[in-house]
């Protein structure tokens, strides 16, 4: 059932970047990069997105209490989006055990980067000691051999290995898996 | 041994690569061995062969080898 006012209303701050809800503002910027070939091929669904359907889905997701999604902020600067999604029936993410992940960095210069594990952190972190979040679910297609290594990285288990991979990540993986990068991300700036 | 052949020694321990492969346009991601663990590998051997202590942003940012070489300038290791 949909809210009848915006559900997200956290903006997180960790590891130098800030996630901000997502807004109406942000929508030709998320199209554009949701658009490009490299970032669509390894969607589930990877027909381009007309500005009409991404206005409809917008309308919908912004008040779907199952679904919460962040405008990813590094350095003054918009770099892409993530978001986390009920896998319970009835169940909003606020109430559920189990949540699926999805981060896609849209700025080319930061895809690849370390600071592509920071989005994640923050969210993870946030669903885990705040939400009360059990465990978190990714499906990746097989070829997606970067977002396979990146979910390892950060704990995950393979836990169905069919054409669509199923991977698992409970709270201990991943605090033990996160360790050195959350520290390395953690430093201050301009320390010297 | 130079600072230049300490950068090099450097590299190729943390990534675990030949030292003749280390050359400036090197650039992180792009070979299987400088993956993201690899790169905290290679910042902890950066910091401990240059007794340097890099902020964030120059971890973030040492995307390649020439990357490296000119933020360790910025912490008075010279590559003359």
């Amino acid at each position: 059932m949909l809210s009848n006012k915006p559900v997200n209303h956290f903006s997180l701050s960790a590891y130098q970047v800030e996630l901000l809800p997502m807004a109406q503002t942000h929508q030709d910027l998320l199209r554009n990069w949701r658009n490009q070939d490299e970032i669509r091929r390894q969607m589930l669904s990877d027909e381009p997105i007309s500005e009409e359907q991404q206005q409809a889905w917008f309308k919908k997701t912004q008040l779907d209490p199952k679904q919460l999604h962040w405008v990813i902020k590094f350095r003054d600067q918009f770099i892409g989006a993530t978001n986390v999604k009920s896998l319970e029936n009835g169940n909003t993410v606020e109430q559920t055990s189990l949540l699926e992940p999805g981060l896609y960095i849209g700025e080319r210069r930061y895809q690849g980067n370390i600071i592509a594990f920071a989005p994640t952190l923050a969210m993870y972190d946030f669903c885990f000691d705040q939400l009360g979040t059990k465990r978190f679910r990714a499906v990746v297609k097989r070829s997606n051999q970067n977002a396979l290594s990146y979910n390892q990285k950060l704990g995950y288990a393979i836990v169905d290995d069919e054409e669509l991979m199923v991977l698992e990540l409970d709270v201990e993986s991943y605090r033990q898996a996160t360790a050195p990068i959350k520290q390395f991300l953690s430093r201050t700036r301009n320390a010297k | 041994m130079d600072t230049q052949q300490k950068l090099q020694q450097a590299f190729s321990d943390a990534l675990g690569i030949p030292p003749e492969k280390v050359i400036d346009g090197l650039t992180y991601n792009t070979i299987p061995e400088w993956d993201s663990t690899a790169h905290m590998v290679l910042i902890a051997e950066l910091e401990n062969v240059f007794d340097v202590m890099l902020d964030t942003d120059d971890i973030i940012d040492m995307s390649s080898v020439a990357q490296a070489k000119l933020i360790l300038q910025k912490y008075d290791v010279s590559f003359a």
